[in-house]
Protein backbone atom coordinates (compact mmCIF):
# COMPACT_ATOMS: atom_id res chain seq x y z
CA UNK A 1 0.00 0.00 0.00
CA UNK A 2 1.32 3.28 -0.84
CA UNK A 3 2.54 5.16 2.13
CA UNK A 4 0.84 8.42 4.24
CA UNK A 5 3.83 9.94 4.91
CA UNK A 6 2.69 13.88 5.86
CA UNK A 7 -0.60 12.95 8.01
CA UNK A 8 -0.57 11.72 10.94
CA UNK A 9 -2.95 9.03 11.98
CA UNK A 10 -5.40 10.15 14.38
CA UNK A 11 -5.01 8.12 17.46
CA UNK A 12 -7.50 5.94 18.26
CA UNK A 13 -10.50 7.53 19.98
CA UNK A 14 -9.48 11.00 19.25
CA UNK A 15 -12.35 12.55 17.91
CA UNK A 16 -15.75 12.99 19.21
CA UNK A 17 -18.06 10.06 19.99
CA UNK A 18 -19.22 9.31 16.49
CA UNK A 19 -23.11 9.65 15.98
CA UNK A 20 -24.38 6.06 15.10
CA UNK A 21 -25.44 5.47 11.84
CA UNK A 22 -28.77 3.69 10.74
CA UNK A 23 -28.11 -0.81 11.55
CA UNK A 24 -25.52 0.68 13.88
CA UNK A 25 -23.14 -2.27 15.46
CA UNK A 26 -22.72 0.71 18.13
CA UNK A 27 -22.44 -0.92 22.28
CA UNK A 28 -23.45 -3.15 24.33
CA UNK A 29 -25.55 -6.07 22.30
CA UNK A 30 -28.51 -5.87 24.55
CA UNK A 31 -28.92 -2.51 23.84
CA UNK A 32 -32.91 -2.59 22.77
CA UNK A 33 -33.15 0.72 20.87
CA UNK A 34 -30.73 0.01 18.02
CA UNK A 35 -32.07 0.66 14.01
CA UNK A 36 -33.15 -1.72 11.91
CA UNK A 37 -30.59 -3.83 10.51
CA UNK A 38 -28.35 -3.66 13.81
CA UNK A 39 -26.18 -6.09 14.93
CA UNK A 40 -28.29 -6.15 18.38
CA UNK A 41 -28.23 -9.71 19.62
CA UNK A 42 -24.95 -12.15 19.58
CA UNK A 43 -23.86 -13.01 15.93
CA UNK A 44 -22.68 -16.56 17.44
CA UNK A 45 -23.91 -18.21 20.78
CA UNK A 46 -20.90 -17.37 22.35
CA UNK A 47 -19.50 -13.99 21.67
CA UNK A 48 -21.42 -11.34 23.49
CA UNK A 49 -20.36 -8.36 21.35
CA UNK A 50 -18.97 -8.26 18.03
CA UNK A 51 -16.90 -5.06 18.07
CA UNK A 52 -15.33 -5.95 21.08
CA UNK A 53 -14.55 -9.51 20.00
CA UNK A 54 -12.71 -8.21 16.81
CA UNK A 55 -10.73 -5.37 19.12
CA UNK A 56 -9.68 -7.82 20.98
CA UNK A 57 -8.83 -10.45 18.82
CA UNK A 58 -6.92 -7.54 16.09
CA UNK A 59 -5.10 -5.98 19.61
CA UNK A 60 -3.73 -9.08 20.26
CA UNK A 61 -2.78 -10.00 16.96
CA UNK A 62 -1.02 -6.69 16.64
CA UNK A 63 0.99 -6.76 19.65
CA UNK A 64 2.44 -9.62 18.58
CA UNK A 65 3.52 -8.05 14.78
CA UNK A 66 4.89 -4.98 16.20
CA UNK A 67 4.92 -5.14 20.32
CA UNK A 68 6.74 -8.19 20.96
CA UNK A 69 3.72 -10.09 22.02
CA UNK A 70 2.89 -13.32 21.80
CA UNK A 71 1.58 -14.94 18.84
CA UNK A 72 -2.08 -15.91 18.67
CA UNK A 73 -3.34 -19.51 19.31
CA UNK A 74 -3.87 -21.06 15.85
CA UNK A 75 -1.90 -18.59 13.26
CA UNK A 76 1.14 -20.28 11.32
CA UNK A 77 4.08 -18.57 13.48
CA UNK A 78 6.75 -18.35 10.71
CA UNK A 79 4.05 -16.16 8.77
CA UNK A 80 3.72 -13.88 11.67
CA UNK A 81 7.54 -13.29 11.83
CA UNK A 82 7.57 -13.20 8.43
CA UNK A 83 4.90 -9.82 8.21
CA UNK A 84 6.07 -8.82 11.62
CA UNK A 85 9.92 -8.09 9.29
CA UNK A 86 7.96 -6.35 6.24
CA UNK A 87 6.26 -3.98 8.64
CA UNK A 88 9.84 -2.98 10.07
CA UNK A 89 10.84 -3.26 6.53
CA UNK A 90 7.94 -1.02 5.19
CA UNK A 91 8.74 1.86 8.75
CA UNK A 92 12.58 1.29 7.57
CA UNK A 93 11.74 2.37 3.66
CA UNK A 94 9.65 5.27 4.65
CA UNK A 95 11.98 6.82 7.12
CA UNK A 96 15.12 6.75 4.78
CA UNK A 97 12.86 8.72 2.09
CA UNK A 98 12.03 11.26 5.00
CA UNK A 99 15.94 11.59 6.45
CA UNK A 100 18.11 10.36 3.61
CA UNK A 101 20.55 12.44 6.11
CA UNK A 102 20.67 8.99 8.61
CA UNK A 103 21.38 6.39 5.59
CA UNK A 104 24.24 8.72 4.59
CA UNK A 105 25.41 8.98 8.20
CA UNK A 106 25.46 5.43 9.05
CA UNK A 107 25.08 3.85 5.15
CA UNK A 108 23.07 1.61 4.17
CA UNK A 109 23.48 -1.49 5.96
CA UNK A 110 24.27 0.46 9.32
CA UNK A 111 20.95 2.20 8.99
CA UNK A 112 19.24 -0.59 8.54
CA UNK A 113 20.52 -2.50 11.81
CA UNK A 114 20.06 0.92 13.94
CA UNK A 115 16.62 1.07 12.38
CA UNK A 116 15.84 -2.33 13.02
CA UNK A 117 17.31 -2.13 16.41
CA UNK A 118 15.21 0.66 17.18
CA UNK A 119 12.04 -0.91 15.79
CA UNK A 120 11.18 -4.34 17.23
CA UNK A 121 9.05 -4.42 19.70
CA UNK A 122 7.94 -0.67 19.04
CA UNK A 123 5.31 0.08 17.67
CA UNK A 124 4.67 2.89 15.20
CA UNK A 125 3.88 5.72 16.78
CA UNK A 126 0.32 7.36 16.44
CA UNK A 127 1.98 10.55 14.72
CA UNK A 128 2.61 8.63 11.58
CA UNK A 129 6.09 8.18 9.68
CA UNK A 130 7.63 11.78 10.33
CA UNK A 131 7.13 11.23 14.20
CA UNK A 132 8.59 7.79 13.57
CA UNK A 133 11.83 9.16 11.79
CA UNK A 134 12.21 11.83 14.43
CA UNK A 135 12.14 9.12 17.38
CA UNK A 136 14.94 7.52 15.01
CA UNK A 137 17.23 9.97 14.92
CA UNK A 138 16.22 10.67 18.49
CA UNK A 139 17.63 7.33 19.55
CA UNK A 140 20.92 7.68 17.23
CA UNK A 141 21.35 11.14 18.85
CA UNK A 142 21.11 9.81 22.27
CA UNK A 143 23.60 6.94 21.29
CA UNK A 144 26.28 9.67 20.13
CA UNK A 145 25.61 9.70 16.54
CA UNK A 146 26.38 13.20 15.43
CA UNK A 147 23.11 14.49 13.96
CA UNK A 148 22.28 18.10 12.21
CA UNK A 149 18.84 19.29 13.20
CA UNK A 150 16.40 18.59 10.41
CA UNK A 151 15.44 20.94 8.03
CA UNK A 152 11.59 22.46 8.19
CA UNK A 153 9.33 21.52 5.05
CA UNK A 154 9.78 24.51 2.83
CA UNK A 155 6.64 26.67 2.59
CA UNK A 156 4.23 26.65 -0.35
CA UNK A 157 5.74 28.91 -2.37
CA UNK A 158 8.89 27.83 -2.47
CA UNK A 159 7.41 24.64 -3.53
CA UNK A 160 5.53 26.06 -5.80
CA UNK A 161 8.94 27.70 -6.90
CA UNK A 162 10.51 24.14 -6.99
CA UNK A 163 8.57 22.70 -9.00
CA UNK A 164 8.85 25.09 -11.68
CA UNK A 165 12.30 25.07 -12.00
CA UNK A 166 12.24 21.24 -12.31
CA UNK A 167 9.80 21.41 -14.55
CA UNK A 168 12.26 23.71 -16.69
CA UNK A 169 15.21 21.39 -15.94
CA UNK A 170 12.62 18.42 -17.14
CA UNK A 171 12.03 19.97 -20.17
CA UNK A 172 12.76 18.23 -23.54
CA UNK A 173 15.87 20.31 -25.78
CA UNK A 174 13.82 21.44 -28.30
CA UNK A 175 16.04 24.19 -28.88
CA UNK A 176 19.42 23.28 -30.26
CA UNK A 177 21.95 23.21 -27.66
CA UNK A 178 24.40 24.36 -30.22
CA UNK A 179 24.06 27.59 -31.90
CA UNK A 180 26.49 29.28 -34.64
CA UNK A 181 28.15 32.30 -32.72
CA UNK A 182 26.60 31.38 -29.32
CA UNK A 183 29.73 29.42 -28.78
CA UNK A 184 28.61 26.50 -26.26
CA UNK A 185 24.64 25.18 -26.00
CA UNK A 186 22.78 26.98 -23.87
CA UNK A 187 18.92 25.59 -23.97
CA UNK A 188 19.36 22.25 -23.90
CA UNK A 189 20.57 19.76 -20.48
CA UNK A 190 23.12 16.96 -20.41
CA UNK A 191 19.72 14.50 -20.24
CA UNK B 1 -11.00 1.32 -23.86
CA UNK B 2 -13.50 2.54 -25.92
CA UNK B 3 -15.65 -0.74 -26.54
CA UNK B 4 -18.93 -0.33 -24.87
CA UNK B 5 -19.51 -2.47 -21.79
CA UNK B 6 -21.50 -5.38 -22.61
CA UNK B 7 -25.36 -4.80 -21.68
CA UNK B 8 -25.56 -7.46 -19.03
CA UNK B 9 -23.17 -5.07 -16.59
CA UNK B 10 -24.22 -1.96 -17.05
CA UNK B 11 -25.54 -1.45 -14.23
CA UNK B 12 -22.13 -1.19 -12.69
CA UNK B 13 -21.78 2.17 -13.88
CA UNK B 14 -25.04 3.48 -12.54
CA UNK B 15 -24.18 1.64 -8.80
CA UNK B 16 -20.92 2.86 -8.89
CA UNK B 17 -21.12 6.29 -10.54
CA UNK B 18 -17.55 5.99 -12.05
CA UNK B 19 -18.56 5.99 -16.06
CA UNK B 20 -15.60 4.98 -18.25
CA UNK B 21 -12.11 5.61 -16.34
CA UNK B 22 -9.84 4.12 -19.12
CA UNK B 23 -6.05 3.25 -17.96
CA UNK B 24 -4.72 5.26 -14.82
CA UNK B 25 -1.92 5.50 -12.92
CA UNK B 26 -0.91 6.19 -8.96
CA UNK B 27 -0.15 10.18 -8.60
CA UNK B 28 2.88 10.55 -6.40
CA UNK B 29 4.48 13.58 -5.68
CA UNK B 30 7.81 11.85 -6.53
CA UNK B 31 6.47 11.49 -10.42
CA UNK B 32 4.06 14.56 -10.66
CA UNK B 33 5.93 15.38 -13.70
CA UNK B 34 6.00 12.11 -14.91
CA UNK B 35 2.32 11.74 -14.34
CA UNK B 36 1.19 14.84 -16.14
CA UNK B 37 2.91 14.15 -19.79
CA UNK B 38 2.60 10.79 -19.75
CA UNK B 39 0.61 9.28 -23.02
CA UNK B 40 -2.55 7.73 -22.87
CA UNK B 41 -3.34 8.53 -18.53
CA UNK B 42 -6.59 8.66 -18.93
CA UNK B 43 -7.32 8.94 -14.91
CA UNK B 44 -5.34 8.92 -11.39
CA UNK B 45 -5.68 8.10 -7.76
CA UNK B 46 -4.02 10.13 -4.87
CA UNK B 47 -3.37 8.65 -1.41
CA UNK B 48 -5.64 10.73 0.49
CA UNK B 49 -3.97 10.97 3.47
CA UNK B 50 -1.30 12.83 1.50
CA UNK B 51 -2.89 15.84 0.73
CA UNK B 52 -4.60 18.75 2.22
CA UNK B 53 -8.05 19.02 0.09
CA UNK B 54 -7.80 23.35 0.43
CA UNK B 55 -4.48 23.10 -0.76
CA UNK B 56 -4.31 20.63 -3.16
CA UNK B 57 -0.79 19.99 -5.18
CA UNK B 58 -0.55 21.84 -8.22
CA UNK B 59 0.36 18.83 -10.41
CA UNK B 60 -3.33 17.53 -9.41
CA UNK B 61 -4.91 20.77 -10.05
CA UNK B 62 -3.59 20.70 -13.80
CA UNK B 63 -4.76 17.59 -14.35
CA UNK B 64 -8.15 18.28 -13.27
CA UNK B 65 -8.10 21.32 -15.37
CA UNK B 66 -7.91 18.68 -18.44
CA UNK B 67 -10.96 16.97 -16.80
CA UNK B 68 -9.17 13.95 -15.88
CA UNK B 69 -10.91 11.92 -13.01
CA UNK B 70 -8.74 12.17 -9.87
CA UNK B 71 -9.54 9.22 -7.26
CA UNK B 72 -8.95 10.11 -3.34
CA UNK B 73 -8.04 6.39 -2.16
CA UNK B 74 -7.71 6.01 1.13
CA UNK B 75 -5.49 4.18 3.02
CA UNK B 76 -5.95 4.80 6.66
CA UNK B 77 -9.58 4.35 7.50
CA UNK B 78 -9.12 0.50 8.80
CA UNK B 79 -13.11 -0.53 7.66
CA UNK B 80 -12.11 -3.47 8.46
CA UNK B 81 -10.93 -2.86 12.18
CA UNK B 82 -13.27 -2.78 15.02
CA UNK B 83 -14.06 0.48 16.15
CA UNK B 84 -16.25 2.53 13.83
CA UNK B 85 -14.74 4.70 11.11
CA UNK B 86 -12.52 7.97 12.81
CA UNK B 87 -15.29 10.84 12.04
CA UNK B 88 -12.15 13.43 11.22
CA UNK B 89 -10.49 10.90 8.58
CA UNK B 90 -13.74 10.57 7.25
CA UNK B 91 -14.20 14.25 7.16
CA UNK B 92 -11.15 14.31 5.45
CA UNK B 93 -11.74 11.79 2.76
CA UNK B 94 -15.17 13.54 1.98
CA UNK B 95 -13.42 17.04 1.90
CA UNK B 96 -10.92 15.60 -0.76
CA UNK B 97 -13.69 13.69 -3.07
CA UNK B 98 -15.36 17.43 -2.98
CA UNK B 99 -12.12 19.52 -4.05
CA UNK B 100 -11.36 16.71 -6.69
CA UNK B 101 -14.89 16.62 -7.74
CA UNK B 102 -13.61 12.86 -7.75
CA UNK B 103 -16.49 10.25 -8.76
CA UNK B 104 -15.89 7.97 -6.20
CA UNK B 105 -13.31 7.39 -3.70
CA UNK B 106 -11.76 4.26 -2.81
CA UNK B 107 -10.62 2.27 0.63
CA UNK B 108 -9.80 -1.50 2.17
CA UNK B 109 -11.14 -4.87 3.60
CA UNK B 110 -8.76 -4.29 6.17
CA UNK B 111 -7.85 -3.14 9.72
CA UNK B 112 -4.58 -0.07 10.55
CA UNK B 113 -5.03 0.09 14.06
CA UNK B 114 -5.83 -1.83 17.30
CA UNK B 115 -5.17 -1.72 20.96
CA UNK B 116 -3.71 1.81 20.57
CA UNK B 117 -1.42 0.41 17.93
CA UNK B 118 -0.63 1.21 14.36
CA UNK B 119 0.18 -1.44 11.77
CA UNK B 120 1.14 0.94 9.41
CA UNK B 121 -0.01 -1.57 6.98
CA UNK B 122 -3.57 -3.09 5.61
CA UNK B 123 -3.88 -6.22 7.74
CA UNK B 124 -6.33 -8.99 6.77
CA UNK B 125 -9.33 -8.87 9.05
CA UNK B 126 -11.27 -12.63 10.47
CA UNK B 127 -13.35 -13.39 7.56
CA UNK B 128 -15.93 -14.54 9.90
CA UNK B 129 -19.90 -13.68 10.30
CA UNK B 130 -19.66 -11.85 13.51
CA UNK B 131 -16.70 -10.02 11.94
CA UNK B 132 -18.74 -9.17 8.85
CA UNK B 133 -21.87 -7.21 10.77
CA UNK B 134 -18.97 -5.36 12.32
CA UNK B 135 -17.80 -4.30 8.69
CA UNK B 136 -20.61 -3.77 7.15
CA UNK B 137 -21.64 -1.45 9.99
CA UNK B 138 -18.42 0.27 9.69
CA UNK B 139 -18.99 0.32 5.76
CA UNK B 140 -22.51 1.97 6.12
CA UNK B 141 -21.13 4.77 8.29
CA UNK B 142 -18.53 5.91 5.67
CA UNK B 143 -21.38 5.72 3.50
CA UNK B 144 -23.38 7.99 5.03
CA UNK B 145 -20.53 10.33 5.31
CA UNK B 146 -19.12 10.63 1.81
CA UNK B 147 -20.96 12.26 -0.85
CA UNK B 148 -19.68 10.38 -3.79
CA UNK B 149 -19.87 6.00 -3.86
CA UNK B 150 -17.93 4.05 -2.10
CA UNK B 151 -15.16 1.14 -3.64
CA UNK B 152 -13.72 -1.29 -1.43
CA UNK B 153 -10.23 -3.01 -2.63
CA UNK B 154 -9.27 -6.42 -1.36
CA UNK B 155 -5.98 -6.84 0.24
CA UNK B 156 -2.47 -8.83 -0.67
CA UNK B 157 -2.07 -11.44 2.62
CA UNK B 158 0.96 -12.86 4.13
CA UNK B 159 -1.15 -14.76 6.61
CA UNK B 160 -4.64 -15.68 7.35
CA UNK B 161 -6.81 -16.04 10.21
CA UNK B 162 -7.14 -19.21 12.21
CA UNK B 163 -10.90 -19.01 12.87
CA UNK B 164 -11.82 -17.68 8.88
CA UNK B 165 -15.24 -19.15 7.56
CA UNK B 166 -15.27 -17.41 4.35
CA UNK B 167 -12.54 -16.64 1.60
CA UNK B 168 -11.96 -12.63 0.66
CA UNK B 169 -14.08 -13.04 -2.04
CA UNK B 170 -17.10 -14.48 -0.30
CA UNK B 171 -16.75 -11.84 2.59
CA UNK B 172 -16.64 -8.67 -0.33
CA UNK B 173 -19.84 -10.45 -2.04
CA UNK B 174 -21.50 -10.20 1.34
CA UNK B 175 -20.43 -6.69 2.02
CA UNK B 176 -21.84 -5.46 -1.29
CA UNK B 177 -24.53 -7.55 -0.90
CA UNK B 178 -26.00 -5.49 2.24
CA UNK B 179 -24.25 -2.30 1.75
CA UNK B 180 -24.09 -1.55 -1.74
CA UNK B 181 -20.57 -0.50 -2.26
CA UNK B 182 -18.55 -1.23 -4.86
CA UNK B 183 -15.80 -3.23 -5.47
CA UNK B 184 -11.71 -2.49 -6.50
CA UNK B 185 -10.12 -5.03 -7.75
CA UNK B 186 -6.93 -5.44 -6.95
CA UNK B 187 -5.50 -8.35 -9.58
CA UNK B 188 -1.87 -8.10 -8.13
CA UNK B 189 -3.42 -8.73 -4.48
CA UNK B 190 -5.06 -11.92 -5.82
CA UNK B 191 -1.83 -13.09 -6.75
CA UNK B 192 0.32 -12.11 -4.15
CA UNK B 193 -2.53 -14.42 -1.81
CA UNK B 194 -1.88 -17.18 -4.48
CA UNK B 195 1.77 -17.29 -3.81
CA UNK B 196 1.64 -16.80 -0.51
CA UNK B 197 -1.51 -18.71 0.90
CA UNK B 198 -2.30 -20.95 -2.28
CA UNK B 199 -5.95 -19.34 -2.73
CA UNK B 200 -6.46 -19.33 -6.53
CA UNK B 201 -6.93 -16.18 -7.89
CA UNK B 202 -9.23 -17.20 -10.98
CA UNK B 203 -11.38 -18.55 -8.33
CA UNK B 204 -11.82 -15.51 -6.71
CA UNK B 205 -12.11 -13.91 -9.53
CA UNK B 206 -14.91 -16.74 -10.29
CA UNK B 207 -16.59 -15.34 -6.82
CA UNK B 208 -16.14 -11.68 -6.31
CA UNK B 209 -19.42 -9.84 -7.79
CA UNK B 210 -18.19 -8.27 -11.02
CA UNK B 211 -21.14 -6.35 -12.04
CA UNK B 212 -19.99 -4.13 -9.07
CA UNK B 213 -16.77 -3.23 -10.35
CA UNK B 214 -15.70 0.81 -9.81
CA UNK B 215 -12.14 0.11 -11.08
CA UNK B 216 -8.79 -2.47 -10.94
CA UNK B 217 -5.30 -1.98 -9.44
CA UNK B 218 -2.31 -3.46 -11.30
CA UNK B 219 1.22 -3.86 -9.64
CA UNK B 220 4.63 -5.50 -9.86
CA UNK B 221 6.75 -7.08 -6.62
CA UNK B 222 9.27 -8.85 -5.60
CA UNK B 223 9.65 -12.70 -4.70
CA UNK B 224 11.60 -13.19 -1.46
CA UNK B 225 12.22 -17.10 0.08
CA UNK B 226 9.34 -18.45 -1.99
CA UNK B 227 6.96 -15.46 -0.28
CA UNK B 228 5.71 -12.77 -2.75
CA UNK B 229 6.11 -9.25 -1.33
CA UNK B 230 3.34 -6.65 -3.20
CA UNK B 231 5.93 -4.12 -2.73
CA UNK B 232 4.54 -1.55 -6.14
CA UNK B 233 8.53 -1.24 -6.67
CA UNK B 234 8.74 -2.93 -9.89
CA UNK B 235 7.34 -4.00 -13.25
CA UNK B 236 3.93 -6.11 -13.62
CA UNK B 237 4.87 -9.86 -13.81
CA UNK B 238 3.19 -11.54 -16.70
CA UNK B 239 1.29 -13.85 -14.18
CA UNK B 240 -0.53 -10.70 -12.77
CA UNK B 241 -1.43 -9.64 -16.92
CA UNK B 242 -2.80 -12.42 -17.05
CA UNK B 243 -5.32 -12.69 -14.21
CA UNK B 244 -5.95 -9.36 -15.05
CA UNK B 245 -6.77 -10.99 -18.76
CA UNK B 246 -8.90 -13.63 -16.60
CA UNK B 247 -10.92 -10.75 -15.37
CA UNK B 248 -11.31 -8.91 -18.50
CA UNK B 249 -12.86 -12.21 -19.95
CA UNK B 250 -15.68 -11.74 -17.29
CA UNK B 251 -16.09 -8.15 -17.21
CA UNK B 252 -15.35 -4.95 -18.96
CA UNK B 253 -13.79 -3.26 -15.78
CA UNK B 254 -14.58 0.81 -15.61
CA UNK B 255 -10.98 1.48 -15.23
CA UNK B 256 -7.44 -0.45 -15.25
CA UNK B 257 -4.59 1.91 -12.28
CA UNK B 258 -0.89 0.99 -12.33
CA UNK B 259 0.60 1.52 -8.83
CA UNK B 260 3.69 2.30 -8.46
CA UNK B 261 5.09 3.85 -4.73
CA UNK B 262 8.58 3.77 -5.10
CA UNK B 263 12.40 2.79 -7.02
CA UNK B 264 10.76 4.58 -9.75
CA UNK B 265 12.06 3.95 -13.14
CA UNK B 266 12.12 6.27 -16.27
CA UNK B 267 9.23 7.85 -18.22
CA UNK B 268 9.50 5.07 -20.51
CA UNK B 269 9.35 2.15 -18.25
CA UNK B 270 6.15 3.32 -17.08
CA UNK B 271 4.63 4.18 -20.46
CA UNK B 272 5.86 0.71 -21.35
CA UNK B 273 4.07 -0.77 -18.65
CA UNK B 274 0.87 1.10 -19.26
CA UNK B 275 0.92 -0.36 -22.71
CA UNK B 276 1.24 -3.54 -21.41
CA UNK B 277 -1.65 -2.90 -19.37
CA UNK B 278 -3.79 -1.83 -22.31
CA UNK B 279 -2.26 -5.10 -24.54
CA UNK B 280 -3.63 -7.47 -21.32
CA UNK B 281 -6.75 -5.69 -21.85
CA UNK B 282 -7.02 -6.45 -25.57
CA UNK B 283 -6.39 -10.10 -25.43
CA UNK B 284 -9.48 -11.15 -23.60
Amino acid sequence: MPDPVNHPAPSPGSGPAPSPAPGAVNGPVSAPSAGPGAVNGPVSGSVPDPRAELARAQAELLAALVAGGEPPRGFDEGRLRIQAASLISKRRGVVARIRPDLVALLGAAGFAAEFDAYARGRPKPPGGSRVDARDFAERLRAAGHPLPEPAPEPPAGRRRWARFTRALRDLPPVLPTRVKGLGRGWAGRPR
Amino acid sequence: MAAERPAGTARGDDMTGTGRLGVGIGWRPEIDLTVERLPGVDFVEVVAENIRPGDLPESLRVLRGRGLPVIPHGVGLGLGGAEPPDPDRLTHLADCARALDAPLVSEHLAFVRAGGMEAGHLLPVPRTRAALAVVADNVRRAQAALPVPLALENVAALFGWPDDEMTEAEFLGELVETTGVGLLVDVANLYTNQINLGLPAVGALDALPLSELAYVHVAGGHLHHGVWHDTHTARVPGEVLEILAELRARVDPPGVLLEWDGDYPGDDVLEAELGRIREAMARA
